[in-house]
């Protein structure tokens, strides 16, 4: 880990014990807690909107605005929930892991600081089932905030009470997308709902929910205890604070790191990873996870930030870096994404349900010219047009990169 | 109430035990994950019996095809008896990237020479071990940084254990 | 009032209603935009794809299904780009679709198949890949085929069985393009299903397809379908029947008519065989040297009728009497109580209702002026608390318990008040369980709590209700003595049970109550509904929207047999014949003399049955009833019979009746005529003819002309049905403004008193129909049954029915698919008792009564308390009327179907 970023989320990472709420106190957790609860709740959805924090889950949206929205969207509405999505599942994505299973606190006291900040009366976790560890922990960690009274009826002597119970996936990559995570939540198969309604007027249950991710929540203590503009000096302009990015492939230091927004791929890939490993090229990366972007080596200097990657057509998404190099086969691994988008299309809508299907099979039984390719890129738009939600609207984006920027190689591994 | 402190390995499973199970959750729909867990970790061989999914669906006022559906769209649930260790195999983009097919295929043979239910070998999507890859879970346990010698001898481990 | 909003569609200028669905928007206004998954009666679902437009200032394509349409809004619907991707969706759609037809449903996929010119293989640019996933075809249930190749995924079925039926027994099952639909584990015949067909009719594909006729119905080729109303139950469901070569092939819901909006059960979609079976009666038949033989219908009319004349002179106009029918239509049962009253010259006309709401309707007449539900199907699914007394609703009123399901799901109160477990129970807030005959004391148990929480409605008892506060003072000291304890101690119910249910009744902001054959089936079945209707009363939970008291009725006609007459005591349109002024009308409409009237009350259905075992009556003229089966009794009932000098069954088919009579004439069955019903919510619901008569059978109403005609009487000139209903118009002022014309689409709410007005859906809004406008409380006593178990006969036998066979089954065992469900007799039997009596599940059994006993199958179930058993009445070869005892209830002159003494035995 380099230590000359500064560290927001991952601030207690090796100091604190994760079976230890405790060690968590003596370093100062539950502060931003006791100081949330003493401002008006307008003034803590206030202080997250000027930090610029965004969502770390891969859609970015702004945390402030999103908890504005739940609270003002229905004002006699008496119930309001909070989920915490823990259901990491983008291939190359294991940084919500990191902090589950090391410092386990923090995510709590963001939640707790956010269903303040919303009058929420309920969490949930919604935890991959595979995730035994996290589960183990996590649910360590709620018992023992019971125990010291952060959760539980009439908090710290206050009128807020707040509950958290942990529900556990069971295998589905799409319930870890926000409307089909609560369809999950109320105990059916994972179909993503229509929206509009977004969460924050009709979530779980039909009630306003605020549902955030894991590293989103993580961010929240620090935001609150250091000030909003500590938070926003750190970062680009559209793009405020940390982000935790997974790297992985045959690069010689794989892991999460802890870097501001607008570091560049190459600082990333060259001086924290420590480059390739012997006997390997960088060739580019996949961006984002399988949806997600490929890029090039042309591209080893683009900072990484939600804006400028979006201006040269790639994708931030969860924080995933999954490198490539010279052996990497790109044709079996675009399949290898395709075949994993169609094991875990729910089938509900029409375009990605058989679209996936058509475009696995064109892939994996066909030889491969110019106008396979392209027709799959037909195919892929016309499931990013009509698909009803993001899974389906995926493909498009590791097909487009890929043939943008690898044509020459898929043409010749197609043969 | 930690979930995990449900799971004791049992040799049979019969209704009583399965009601039991039921009883720690409470009844509304969103506990069926949780409870379905539970129950097919508590089987030995780590599926969901049609006596299970009868006293589920009794459990949270459901039909059979509402419980039936939950059970097969999620991929860790199985109604079919599979064996003493789930070997789930990630394959997903980089692992699959690190060979993890070349795993599976060849555990699949090493578990085929083996007759007795102690293993299945499953593929399994990211499950969050990309720095490590390949990566593999046995039940709860993590293994990573595969290679057909580690492979070879985690196998020989577990064999031992269920003597 | 609805907010007008204007939007555009290609540039055209729409009107709607604000938030109303673009997608039905469009369509409405002609602009046929295509979808699969989207149906006016289920929520959004959104899966196909098909309905996209463009709105302008969105970004990206709508869905039109999805959109609530808003003032100001543009919408594009066809472009190129829109239909460019409209004709890819569905090439995707047919490259996962077995395309094979065979004519034996409606296929919505192939119209736009053809409309998007991809019915050519060769021009489609996606291949078929459908052989390639795995095909999953499930041929397990009795009524239908499932097939998963020929599914589009669109989530109708489900969301028709969940949503709209209340049942929630379909599911897909695995994930992705492998997907498919399951009921149960996978094989539909083990799951929940009970046939009622939902899903077939909304699937808009071969995916599900109805089995019966399958091998013969071609969907293309239909001489004709014809609209009426379902032959079997008091909800009035309007069918659509589909013929061929005058054989009825098909029957499925009318969308968007009420009563039932497209719903129907498993008997009224598959319950049709009946009408085409061999074994109708197709000839007169006369008993000739102890045997039924065929003669000609003159032969057989004529002879009726000098048997009638014969008897008449010999004995006296008293000792003849008829029976009229519930199966029968509204213009039949007119006719039959003016044969009555004019050909045999007495009131001893009656009929099946008599053994079944006679009680509800005795206390409700006296009570509040009308003998009929004071609300509307609607109301089920809207009103805030619903109980549920002595009804099994989901089994007998499958379509009313839709409307109260929905209401479920929009979070209504349900209490359930049944000796026995029904299917409602999963849906209730509040079961309580009464031993059998105990409810009189229960029910006032709980105005004793109603009273006592301060929870009646002061200024209902003080304008509506006659004696104001004296008479509810009145009340309450009659009711105080039922204490918690005396509650509990006689019903067995735990008092902060039924404490919880009067409160939750008392508070709700409007309720409504459904009552049934438990409460009116008893020795002191009026007093049972006195009680129910002092609870309604104190709490002014009548009169108003939503608020009131409902008999769901068993029979189709039921209802409207009353309202036209069929009465010993009133004449067409409730008027009582007791009085001078009206018999002097109703013989002026009839062009008879006044005195041939007969001014004395007549026999009711026991009774008549009573005297012909007396020797009092001679001759019985039945139409469409069968009281070997459904008379308490079955012994007397019998040996009646066979005393009489002259018996006359007018019938669809032979029945345990038809065995002892001299004259069988073959009726036409309600499927060969036209006419009109009543249904339980004072519908008048038309009937049409769809198949020509079986045979030589002949429409009931003309069988009685002929008859009435031979005797030399003039009962009417009538070309036609129409002309009978215009004459009941006249004379009954409850229909005088239901004309056939007002009625061709939907039914009207009588009272309707003139063409203008639209029918009523909510009675005694302003008054109750008595003569002081008010409504009266008539305080009761519990009394305990005078038959009490003994050591002979320890247990106490209840009786009632099951979903998929009808009353004396005559209908419903001619149906292979009903028959399939269940076809054979049982009792089902407590645990504890079956241990005590050593009776073992599924063996053999005998039971006895004092009257009688029979054989049956034992069912080991706690869905009856210990002490209590219960059977089925449907099935003839284990009658259950053997058993069951004539005692009657005083007033109502009912007997006491839901409490036999027994013993059981295994054999």
């Amino acid at each position: 880990m380099n230590s000359k970023y500064p560290k927001v989320v991952l601030k207690n990472f090796g100091i604190i014990d994760p079976f230890s709420i405790d060690s968590y106190i003596q370093n100062g957790g539950f502060e931003a807690f006791k100081k949330a609860l003493k401002l008006n709740r307008i003034d803590v959805i206030d202080e997250i909107k000027k930090s610029g924090l965004r969502g770390r889950g891969g859609a970015g949206f702004f945390t402030g605005l999103k908890q504005n929205y739940t609270i003002s969207s229905c004002e006699e509405c008496t119930e309001r929930f909070v989920i915490c999505n823990a259901d990491e599942g983008e291939p190359g994505t294991f940084k919500d892991k990191l902090i589950m299973e090391n410092d386990p606190f923090v995510i709590i006291e963001g939640i707790l600081i956010s269903a303040y900040a919303i009058d929420a009366t309920k969490g949930f976790i919604y935890i991959r089932g595979e995730y035994d560890k996290s589960i183990q922990v996590i649910q360590n960690a709620i018992d023992q905030a019971y125990e010291k009274g952060f959760l539980g009826k009439k908090i710290l002597n206050t009128n807020f009470s707040f509950d958290i119970e942990l529900f556990l996936g069971a295998g589905s990559y799409l319930c870890g997308e926000e409307l089909t995570l609560i369809e999950s939540l109320e105990g059916k198969r994972g179909y993503p709902r229509i929206k509009p309604p977004f969460p924050a007027e009709k979530g779980l249950w039909n009630k306003p929910t605020l549902i955030n991710n894991v590293e989103t929540f993580s961010n929240i203590p620090y935001i609150i205890q250091n000030g909003s503009e500590w938070f926003s000096s750190i970062g680009t302009s559209e793009s405020k604070g940390t982000k935790l990015f997974c790297l992985s492939g045959n690069i010689k230091n794989t892991g999460v790191y802890e870097l501001p927004f607008g570091i560049s791929l190459r600082e990333i890939v060259y001086d924290i990873g420590g480059g390739m490993l012997p006997g390997y090229e960088f060739k580019g990366a996949i961006l984002g996870g399988a949806a997600g972007t490929f890029v090039n080596d042309n591209f080893i200097d683009v900072p990484m930030a939600f804006e400028t990657l979006k201006s040269i057509g790639a994708t931030l998404g969860s924080g995933a870096i999954i490198v490539i190099d010279q052996k990497t086969n790109l044709l079996k691994l675009l399949i290898n994404i395709i075949e994993f988008f169609k094991h875990e299309s729910c089938g509900k809508c029409v375009p990605c349900r058989i679209g996936t299907t058509l475009i696995y099979n064109k892939l994996k039984y066909n030889k491969l010219t110019e106008n396979e390719f392209n027709w799959i890129l037909e195919q892929s738009e016309y499931m990013a047009r009509t698909s009803l939600c993001p899974l389906g609207q995926s493909p498009i984006l590791p097909v487009k990169s890929a043939i943008k920027y690898f044509k020459k190689k898929l043409l010749a591994y197609g043969k | 109430m930690i979930l995990k402190k449900l799971i004791n390995m049992k040799d049979i499973m019969n209704v009583e035990e399965i009601k039991n199970i039921l009883k720690k959750f409470k009844t509304e729909r969103s506990y069926i994950l949780n409870a379905l867990h539970a129950i097919q970790n508590a089987n030995p061989y780590k599926y969901l019996s049609e006596e299970a999914l009868i006293e589920v669906a009794k459990h949270f006022n459901l039909t059979k095809a509402q419980v039936f559906g939950v059970v097969t769209y999620y991929s860790m649930f199985s109604y079919k008896p599979r064996a003493k260790y789930i070997i789930r195999v990630c394959k997903s983009p980089v692992c699959y990237m690190k060979n993890s097919m070349n795993l599976i295929n060849y555990l699949q043979e090493l578990v085929s020479k083996d007759n007795s239910n102690t293993f299945i070998v499953e593929n399994s999507e990211c499950l969050g071990l990309c720095n490590k890859a390949p990566a593999m879970m046995i039940n709860e346990e993590i293994y990573t940084d595969l290679t057909v010698e580690k492979v070879n001898q985690i196998i020989e481990f577990y064999k031992s254990k269920s003597l | 009032m609805e907010n007008k909003v204007y939007i555009t569609i290609e540039n055209k200028l729409i009107e709607a209603n604000e938030g109303e669905n673009l997608l039905q928007v469009a369509r409405k206004n002609g602009f046929d935009i295509p979808g699969l998954c989207y149906h006016p009666r289920l929520s959004i679902t959104g899966a196909c794809r098909l309905c996209v437009i463009k709105i302008e200032g969105q970004a990206g394509l709508v869905m039109a299904c999805t959109v609530q349409v808003k003032n100001g809004m543009k919408v594009i619907a066809f472009d190129d780009e829109l239909e460019n991707n409209r004709r890819n969706t569905l090439a995707y759609l047919l490259s996962e679709h077995n395309e094979s037809y065979d004519n034996t449903y409606i296929d919505e996929l192939r119209p736009l198949v053809k409309r998007y010119k991809l019915e050519n293989v060769n021009e489609r640019p996606i291949s078929s890949i459908w052989q390639n996933i795995p095909q999953k075809v499930d041929d397990t249930s009795p009524v239908l085929t499932y097939d998963s190749s020929k599914c589009i995924k669109c989530f109708r079925c489900i969301k028709a069985c969940e949503e709209i039926q209340g049942k929630g027994v379909l599911s897909f099952a695995d994930r992705g393009i492998q997907k498919y639909i399951v009921a149960g584990f996978g094989k539909w015949g083990e799951s929940e299903c009970d046939g009622c067909g939902e899903c077939i009719q909304l699937c808009p594909t071969g995916a599900i397809v109805e089995k019966p006729n399958r091998n013969k119905i071609n969907v293309n080729d239909i001489d004709k379908k014809v609209n009426t109303t379902c032959p079997y139950c008091g909800v009035g469901c309007q069918i659509e029947v589909w013929v061929k070569d005058n054989e009825i092939l098909r029957v499925n819901g009318v969308e968007n008519v009420s009563p039932n909006y497209g719903r129907l059960c498993v008997k009224g979609r598959f319950g049709y065989q009946y009408a085409n079976h061999k074994k109708r009666l197709t000839q007169p038949l006369v008993r000739k040297n102890g045997k039924l033989e065929p003669v000609s219908w003159d032969e057989a009319i004529q002879y009726t009728a000098n048997q009638f004349l014969k008897i008449k002179e010999k004995y006296g106009s008293a000792s003849l009497a008829g029976y009229s029918s519930a199966k029968c239509s509204n213009e039949e049962n007119y006719l039959f109580q003016k044969f009555i009253r004019i050909a045999f010259g007495n009131n001893n006309v009656d009929y099946c209702t008599r053994l079944c709401h006679a009680s509800t309707v005795a206390a409700m007449i006296r009570s509040l002026g009308d003998g009929a539900g004071s609300n509307s199907i609607e109301d089920f699914e809207t009103t805030d608390c619903l109980i549920v007394i002595g009804n099994n609703i989901i089994e007998t009123h499958p379509v009313t318990a839709t409307f109260v399901k929905r209401g479920k799901q929009r979070g209504q109160q349900i209490i359930v008040i049944d000796p026995k477990w029904t299917p409602l129970v999963k849906y209730a807030d509040i079961f309580l369980q009464p031993r059998l005959a105990t409810d009189v004391a229960l029910l006032n148990g709980m105005v004793n709590v109603i009273i006592k929480n301060n929870l009646i409605d002061k200024k209902f008892i003080e304008e509506r209700i006659e004696g104001g506060f004296e008479s509810f003072n009145y009340l309450k000291e009659v009711v105080s003595k039922y204490t918690e304890e005396l509650v509990e101690e006689i019903t067995g119910v735990p008092r902060d049970l039924f404490t919880k249910a009067a409160i939750m009744y008392a508070k709700a902001p409007t309720a409504m109550i459904a009552t049934g054959m438990g409460m009116s089936q008893q020795t002191v079945g009026t007093n049972n509904v006195f009680a129910l209707l002092n609870m309604c009363l104190i709490t002014g939970k009548i009169g108003r929207e939503k608020c009131g008291i409902n008999p769901p009725r068993g029979q189709n006609n039921v209802q409207g047999a009353t309202d036209v007459g069929a009465s010993p005591i009133m004449y067409p349109g409730y008027i009582p014949l007791t009085n001078e002024k009206n018999r002097y009308e109703v013989s002026k409409v009839w062009g008879v003399p006044f005195e041939t009237l007969d001014p004395n009350p007549g026999l009711t259905t026991l009774e008549i049955m009573d005297a012909a075992y007396d020797g009092k009556i001679k001759a019985l003229y039945i139409m469409g009833e069968n009281p070997v089966v459904t008379d308490p009794d079955q012994l007397h009932t019998i040996n009646a019979l066979q005393k009489l000098e002259f018996l006359v069954v007018q019938d669809i088919f032979e029945t345990e009746t038809s065995a002892y009579a001299h004259v069988v004439l073959p009726a036409s069955s309600l499927f060969e005529k036209d006419g009109t019903v009543v249904n339980s919510d004072r519908r008048v619901l038309r009937l049409r003819k769809t198949i020509e008569p079986i045979g030589e059978s002949k429409p009931d109403w003309l069988i009685i002309i002929n008859i009435a005609n031979k005797m030399g009487v003039n009962i009417g000139n009538y070309h036609n049905v129409e002309e009978i209903w215009e004459e009941i118009r006249k004379v009954a002022p409850i229909f005088k403004g239901i004309s056939y014309n007002r009625i061709e689409n939907q039914g009207i709410q009588w009272p309707c008193y003139d063409e203008n007005h639209e029918g009523t859906s909510t009675l005694y809004k302003e008054k109750f129909n008595t003569l002081s406008g008010k409504a009266k409380i008539y305080p009761v006593e519990y009394q305990s049954q005078s038959e009490q178990p003994n050591e002979e006969y320890p247990l106490v036998m209840n009786t009632g029915r099951n979903l998929y066979q009808y009353h004396s089954s005559t209908m419903t065992r001619k149906s292979d698919v009903l028959n399939s469900y269940l076809n054979e007799s049982y009792v089902l039997v407590n645990p504890v008792d079956a241990k005590k009596y050593n009776i073992q599940d599924r063996s053999k059994v005998k039971v006895i009564s004092p009257r009688g006993n029979l054989v049956t199958t034992a069912i080991v179930s706690d869905e009856v308390l210990s002490g209590e058993v219960f059977m089925p009445w449907h099935f003839h070869e284990s009658p259950v009327n053997a058993l069951t005892r004539n005692e009657k209830d005083p007033i109502s002159k009912i007997a006491p179907f839901k409490y036999s003494i027994v013993r059981i035995e295994h054999l």
